[in-house]
């Protein structure tokens, strides 16, 4: 097992994409803007031998949507690239193509929370039932379930 | 033999239709047993067999959308016709009083109609599992039919008869053609195995890949026949082994009077027809499912050439006049 | 001939838990899988997030009924980062007891229901009872078969005493000599080498490429392993090894689970003969400092699990996401299928060990014990979670 970057590393490969921090003591996090993620990403899986996604994660902020891609590598260091999209046009290039996984998160992503993956093969449904009204989702924040609302589901008026 | 009652009785009652349908379900619950037995399970109780049989036959019919319903009322009832009927031939007491030159031809052809049946109502089905069942029922159809039809044609070249009581009463005076043609019996268990769609050749009816295969659209009493006729299926090919390899129902003894050689061919019968099944049993529990294609390698690479090989040696040992 | 398309699921023998795949398939050779895991979504995230600290560990536990202790410890453990607990050392050592049960009883139903799906009753029925005496042993600790509840904030909720753990180590001989078995049964037995190997094969590259986790990954000689890479528990103190192996495929799947199957027995073990003294739990306090983020990471038994956590100064959490093993292993599984047999799906599905509970993290209660008196969840529960009963995979 190779030893874990250390901040200095990933701040001369990645620092022109945003600010780098030391998040935890295996863990180096850096924000940037969403138009530089896909660079960083590529940029990450070359310079610094990212092999693997570990998870995308997501957290809705009221005013944006905050997506955070954590990549990790044989040094054991997990990346996290973090950036911030508006919330009310939630969109981003996807990643799929570079990171074959990443196409069923961004799907699970599209189906929670609403941000639309640009480019990718079929952001179909994942994880919401067929028959789930759209436009709705329901892991964001200022998401409330509407009572006279059908979710999907058999129709309890049904006679 | 004069008396006209008798063909009857023998048809229907013992050691006919009667005694074949209790005895069918009574294997059917020694086979569950022993398979629970050794799965370390506790198994059903003996009465199992027939309670799933009287509420299968109680249950409500379901017809698929779009399916021809005569015919699919009539193919379950067409397989346990064919197969009860075959059990006329197969030594029960003694000889089959029908018995007649070339009835393991009959047999055999009989034995294969429940499969064909299967087929047919996996095409018929419209449903994409039971036709993808049906579709390889036929497939292995292909595959066993050959090296098990060789198999049993090899104790009757031997015997120098068609006559499956004449295979039984030449095993008499000689030996038991399990020990004379070790291969051959191999080959009919497997293909036996294969034919009743038991492990590891449950292949059509692959529960975790397509649901039921042919049966997924069986219900109620068609359900029910269907499953008797796989039931009379095995009683008539273990009866079927244990004749053409295993000297059949013939006591070493002869035993007098009349009555007593016929319970004691029965005995020998019920004994004889519980190892083939116990063989069976252990197979199935011993192996897990195969792969169509594997299959289709092994039956014909290595099956079809040992019963291919099986019957050269009989030919060979024929013509060299070893046995007489 | 003409591509077929073949549904396997929502409701399928194969399938332990409500999932569709449209198999298209070109004869008996699938061409293409698409997956579709709606059935059985809970709203767990979106429920924990309006739950205190204390009540989102037994819900985080029905995440799967399987690995609950996995979910609940990844979780704990990243909360008590973040408030910068220190937890006793005999805690530690009680939850990595139950988390290596945890996982040999996870393996033993993997190695049955894999070898249910090739058609191999008898080893399906003798590992399932020989996940009995797990079962047992996890229920003489905690009282519960699953959803063991061992975890609380800041500790565990129930000691081991040392009659509990001498009992235990007379049990583990017998599992041990079982484990062995299997390992003899799984290299010499026709059918199931038939079946398991060359099948579903996935290369070292593959598996990096298509992100496998977990057993999957490390079949494949990727030795990613959290308990190793990111030590947390006391992985890093106890002796244990990550298993690999070089095949890749079904065949290797099973090896290295057996591996694990007994590299867990062996830390259970040496966890119980050196329980060390001392509290079983501390005073946590009631909220978590504002604007945390931790990456929480855990080997559960079919992979690595990754909670994101996110808390906001109050003692309920601002965002917590779930990444499960089984959704970072789908995309190996479509990339094995295709061009394999028809017949082999069960058996590539099952050889990842999914938990689509887990993945999809739905339905918890049924619909009619409205138990909990939070209005949110009454409101969600009245809105989302009617949908679907969802089947909690035990």
């Amino acid at each position: 097992m190779n030893k874990k970057l250390t901040l200095e590393e990933v701040t001369g490969k990645l620092g022109r994409f945003g600010t780098v921090e030391q998040a935890r003591f295996n863990r180096i996090r850096v924000s940037m803007e969403p138009d530089t993620i896909r660079d960083a990403i590529i940029a990450a899986q070359g310079d610094l031998a990212c092999e693997r996604l570990l998870a995308i994660s997501t957290a809705d902020n009221t005013e944006t949507l905050e997506l955070i891609y954590h990549l990790i590598g044989p040094h054991r260091t997990v990346i996290s690239l973090a950036t911030r999209l508006p919330s009310h046009l939630p969109k981003i290039r996807t990643i799929s193509d570079i990171l074959p996984p990443a196409g069923i998160y961004e799907r699970q992503i599209h189906d929670l929370f609403g941000i639309t993956f640009d480019g990718h093969p079929g952001l179909n449904r994942l994880m919401l039932n067929e028959d789930w009204p759209e436009g709705e989702y329901p892991l964001r924040k200022d998401w409330k379930p509407e009572p006279g609302r059908f979710y999907g589901g058999i129709r309890e008026d049904r006679s | 033999m004069t008396d006209p009652l008798f063909p009857l009785l023998y048809i229907l009652v013992f050691p006919g239709f009667l005694f074949l349908l209790a005895y069918a379900l009574i294997l059917e619950y020694i086979d569950r047993w022993i398979t629970a037995r050794m799965q370390n399970r506790v198994g059903p109780p003996w009465f199992q067999p027939f309670a799933d049989l009287i509420k299968m036959l109680s249950k409500e019919v379901i017809d698929p959308a779009g399916i021809d319903r005569r015919l699919f009322d009539a193919a379950p009832l067409v397989a346990l016709a064919a197969v009860m009927t075959a059990f006329i031939y197969v030594p029960v007491i003694g000889s089959s009083p029908f018995a007649f030159e070339g009835d393991i031809v009959l047999v055999l052809y009989l034995l294969s109609i429940p499969t064909i049946i299967l087929f047919l109502l996996g095409w018929l089905s419209r449903n994409v599992y039971a036709a993808m069942g049906g579709i390889r029922t036929v497939t292995q159809l292909f595959i066993y039919e050959v090296p098990f039809f060789l198999a049993l044609l090899t104790p009757a070249l031997m015997a120098g008869s068609w006559s499956i009581s004449s295979i039984v009463a030449w095993q008499q005076q000689h030996l038991w053609c399990a020990i004379l043609q070790p291969i051959g019996f191999i080959v009919a268990l497997i293909g036996l195995q294969a034919k009743l769609e038991r492990p590891p050749f449950d292949i059509p009816e692959a529960e975790t890949e397509i649901v039921a295969g042919p049966w997924t659209e069986l219900t109620g009493r068609r359900l029910a026949i269907m499953h008797l006729a796989v039931d009379v299926s095995l009683v008539v090919g273990s009866g079927l082994v244990a004749a053409m390899f295993l000297g059949g129902p013939a006591f070493p003894w002869s035993v007098e009077p009349g009555w007593l050689a016929g319970l004691s061919g029965l005995i020998v019968f019920l004994v004889k027809t519980f190892c083939v099944l116990f063989l069976l049993s252990a197979i199935k529990v011993a192996t897990g499912r195969i792969r169509i294609d594997q299959l289709n390698d092994i039956g014909w690479k290595y099956i079809a050439t040992a019963a291919l090989v099986q019957v050269a040696l009989v030919l060979a040992i024929q013509s060299a006049r070893v046995i007489p | 001939m003409a591509h077929v398309v073949i549904p396997v699921g929502p409701q399928h023998p194969a399938l332990k838990e409500p999932v569709n795949f449209r198999v298209v398939a070109d004869g008996e050779k699938i061409v293409r899988l698409e997956i579709d895991l709606s059935y059985n979504h809970r709203g767990i995230e979106k429920a924990a997030e309006s739950r205190d600290f204390i009540r989102v560990l037994p819900l985080l536990e029905r995440v799967c009924g399987i690995c609950s202790h996995s979910h609940a410890t990844c979780f704990a453990k990243g909360i008590e980062e973040l408030m910068q607990l220190e937890i006793p050392q005999r805690a530690q050592y009680i939850r990595t007891i139950v988390a290596e049960l945890e996982r040999m009883h996870s393996h033993l139903l993997w190695l049955g229901v894999a070898a249910h799906e090739i058609g191999f009753n008898t080893l399906f029925m003798w590992t399932w009872r020989d996940r009995e005496t797990v079962q047992d042993i996890l229920e003489e600790i905690s009282g519960n078969r699953v959803n063991y509840n061992m975890n609380e904030i800041g500790g565990v909720r129930c000691d081991i005493s040392p009659e509990q753990a001498g009992s235990i180590l007379k049990r583990l001989p017998l599992l041990e000599e079982r484990i062995g078995e299997y390992v003899k049964m799984a290299k010499s037995q026709r059918t199931m080498l038939m079946r398991f190997c060359g099948v579903g094969k996935l290369s070292r590259a593959e598996i990096l490429r298509y992100g496998a986790v977990g057993p999957t990954a490390r079949a494949s000689g990727v030795d990613y392993d959290a308990r190793r890479d990111d030590p947390y528990l006391i992985y890093n103190t106890i002796p244990w090894n990550v298993v690999t192996d070089e095949d890749g495929d079904v065949f290797g799947r099973t090896k290295v689970r057996i591996g694990e199957l007994r590299e867990s027995l062996g830390m259970v073990r040496y966890c119980l003969e050196n329980l060390p003294g001392g509290p079983i739990r501390v005073q946590a306090p009631k909220t978590a400092p504002s604007g945390g983020e931790i990456l929480s990471r855990y080997e559960a038994p079919r992979g690595e699990l990754v909670h994101f956590i996110r808390t906001n100064g109050t003692d309920k959490v601002e965002r917590l996401d779930i990444r499960t093993p089984t959704l970072a292993n789908w995309t190996s599984v479509a990339a094995a299928l295709v061009d394999q047999n028809l017949a082999d799906i069960p058996v590539i599905v099952a050889a990842i060990d999914p938990c689509l509970s887990c993945t999809s993290r739905l339905v918890v209660a049924d619909r009619k014990s409205g138990k909990t008196g939070n209005i949110s969840w009454n409101e969600l529960r009245n809105g989302v979670c009617r949908i679907r009963p969802g089947s909690n995979r035990i």
